[in-house]
């Protein structure tokens, strides 16, 4: 079907919205197939966010655990994570198409930083939703996105965070689309964002592929990277899917799995409809979205991409995951270990990395995506030191 | 027959035009919903459309969200709105629509969810985020003696659209006159009565105008192209604001009934 990866995907969404979303895909294919727009995009991809970041060998995590250890690291891209990648793919697009405005929706406030800073490098009114919860939880961001002449807009509807948030800029979208254009952070929502958010942040694996071959001259035996909604995994996963390459994605366990309060879409999750797409998504007796819980704010959400339910069906990819603890003491490792202070989100991939690597043999090779860097993340990191030195 | 095609045929017989609520299922209780709709029916509503509450309504505006929200705190569910409706339907047959989200239906089942509305008597479906490019998979249940009928939306945007959804469409074409989400100022949108002209020429069935409906004179304008009008954030709120006290809640839907074919 098109539209649908297996039966997951399609588009969910008001009758108001059909054309918008139409008029959108139409766009982003023409864009796709002018070379212009692809010289523009590569051109910011270097000169601004400071691409191609490295695939550096973990020197002493590889001595530590095994096999060799590559870190994409996303976290030196300007702003500091993947999110920049797809913010200018889709802001250079929505200026193709004439429009004057962005909306955004966020939750840790990544993406809205990201949306901010694209929009005030291409003179773009900048809207950003976010739940008044993590308004509270993520100060430093919000005062980020103001800095960037943003206007950040706090929804206090339902549970006040990122999916409330979405509704809302679905919400605004539907009455603004003519002039406005909603830029989404995830690869998540209807079609054709699963695609155009992978296409935009494939050019992680695009890089990392020819840079492993570079270096080791064979492609890595295991790639992963952490899952929320799925935009730095599908991105990493991206150029490796149709190579002999074990896939792994890594989702927040929050306090275990067992204990409800987790971020595990494809773990406990049923399909179902949010956001405007078909996906696993957590849901409770009466088919009500419920609340994801992770430490890490980028990975708490209740659905996860389409194409990742697609891939964990077909079982070409495994999802896994880790809880907070495990997230935390990674984090440290890597702190101690590399001199590298990573994202608690990027921190899940790491975790389970870890427990990877002991199963793998000195010969073997991973790549493990760093999406962001951990500076946003201090106050979370120190609040949780604190809680665990008074246990 | 249908209760909706049943009842639209009846108004167009009479020339009357249709008059149309929305109300939130478990307001202010179950028992309270039941009563509100029982009013509705001596007061001359034609058609009610109950909202089954879901966690995150992204087509309703802040007033029906809050509705949404404190239904479902109150524990309403789908299974306990089925059964308040197999009890009402005991003495009532006034036409009900369910509007609802699609996980709500896709959770409870699609064939189960159909063979309840045909046992308990619910007569139509509004499911706005299921637009007409994804009905297939409902759709397949909703062919069967007694099933519901799928509303179908239009909106001011839909244009070229608009022949695709009507060519199949039953019961009444639900016209969307802003653009956006439900409760929202009746400053129609630019081309409006335009665009209702051109949903009426098109459609072999009813044409009914909702979002930012007050009050009958609100559709004054276009009063001679649609067939009737819905009210929904407005009926929420004013519910709402006399403690759902079913005397005004009578008055109010009499009035607009009675107003709305007064030429």
């Amino acid at each position: 079907m098109d539209k649908y990866y297996g039966e997951f995907g399609g588009q969910y969404v008001s009758e108001s919205l059909m054309n918008t979303l139409e008029d959108l895909d139409n766009a982003y294919e023409e864009a796709m197939k002018d070379e212009e727009f692809q010289k523009e995009f590569n051109y910011y991809m270097k000169e601004y966010v400071g691409r191609e970041n490295p695939l550096y060998l973990a020197e002493r995590l590889t001595e530590k655990y095994g096999p060799k250890i590559y870190l994409k690291r996303e976290d030196l891209n300007h702003t500091g994570a993947h999110k920049i990648n797809n913010v200018i793919g889709q802001i250079l697009l929505a200026k193709r198409m004439g429009k004057k405005k962005v909306i955004a929706e966020t939750g840790a406030g990544q993406h809205g930083v990201a949306t901010a800073t694209g929009a005030a490098l291409f003179d773009m009114e900048c809207t950003v939703f976010m739940g008044a919860e993590d308004i509270v939880r993520q100060e430093l961001n919000v005062l980020r996105m103001e800095m960037l002449g943003a206007k950040v807009i706090s929804v206090t509807s339902g549970s006040n965070t990122l999916k409330d948030a979405t509704n809302e800029a679905i919400r605004t979208w539907a009455k603004e689309a003519e002039d406005t254009a909603y830029i989404i952070g995830s690869a998540v929502g209807p079609y054709p964002y699963p695609k155009m958010v992978k296409e935009f942040q494939s050019i992680i694996s695009k890089e990392a592929k020819k840079q492993i071959l570079e270096k080791e001259n064979r492609l890595p035996d295991v790639v992963m990277a952490c899952v929320g909604g799925g935009s730095n995994s599908i991105g990493m996963f991206a150029e490796f899917i149709d190579e002999d390459v074990e896939l792994i994605g890594v989702e927040a366990a929050g306090f275990g799995i067992e204990t409800g309060k987790h971020a595990s879409a494809m773990a406990l999750g049923k399909p179902g409809t949010l956001h405007g797409m078909r996906s696993y998504l957590l849901q409770d007796e009466d088919g009500n979205v419920q609340l994801a819980h992770s430490i890490s704010a980028g990975l708490d959400y209740p659905g996860v991409g389409p194409e990742h339910a697609y891939l964990k069906d077909t079982k070409r990819v495994e999802y896994v995951s880790i809880t907070d603890d495990e997230a935390m003491e990674a984090l440290l490792e890597l702190c101690r270990l590399e001199g590298i202070i990573p994202a608690i989100e990027s921190s899940h991939a790491l975790a389970y990395a870890f427990k990877k690597a002991k199963t793998m043999n000195k010969d073997e090779i991973m790549i493990v995506c760093l999406s962001g860097r951990g500076d946003k993340d201090c106050h979370t990191i120190a609040e949780y030191l604190k809680g665990r030195k008074e246990q | 027959m249908n209760r909706i095609e049943e009842k639209l045929a009846k108004l167009k017989e009479k020339k009357e035009k249709a008059f149309i609520t929305y109300m939130t299922a478990g307001l202010p209780d179950m028992e309270g919903t039941k009563e509100i709709i029982r009013i509705q029916e001596q007061a001359g509503t034609d058609i009610i459309e109950l909202g089954i509450p879901f966690s995150d309504p992204a087509a309703d505006g802040p007033i029906i969200q809050q509705a949404s929200f404190e239904s479902i705190q109150k524990g309403t569910n789908l299974t306990k709105v089925f059964n308040m409706l197999e009890d009402l339907r005991k003495d009532c047959e006034i036409p009900i629509v369910f509007m609802m989200y699609y996980n709500t239906v896709f959770h409870y089942g699609l064939e189960r969810f159909v063979e309840k509305c045909i046992q308990i008597g619910v007569d139509g479906l509004i499911i706005p985020d299921l637009p007409y490019e994804a009905q297939g998979d409902l759709a397949k249940f909703l062919d069967k003696k007694g099933a519901p009928i799928l509303i179908q939306l239009v909106a001011p945007v839909s244009k070229k659209r608009i022949p695709m959804i009507l060519k199949n469409a039953r019961g009444f074409v639900y016209c969307v006159s802003s653009m956006g989400v439900t409760g929202q100022d009746a400053t129609f949108h630019k081309d409006v009565v335009e665009y209702l002209h051109t949903v009426k020429e098109i459609s072999n069935i009813p044409v009914m105008m909702g979002f930012g409906i007050r009050t009958a004179k609100d559709v004054d304008g276009v009063r001679d192209t649609i067939d009737g009008a819905i009210v929904g954030s407005h009926f929420i709120k004013l519910m709402k604001e006399s403690d759902y006290n079913l005397e005004e809640i009578k008055n109010y839907c009499s009035n607009f009934k009675k107003e709305l074919n007064q030429y």
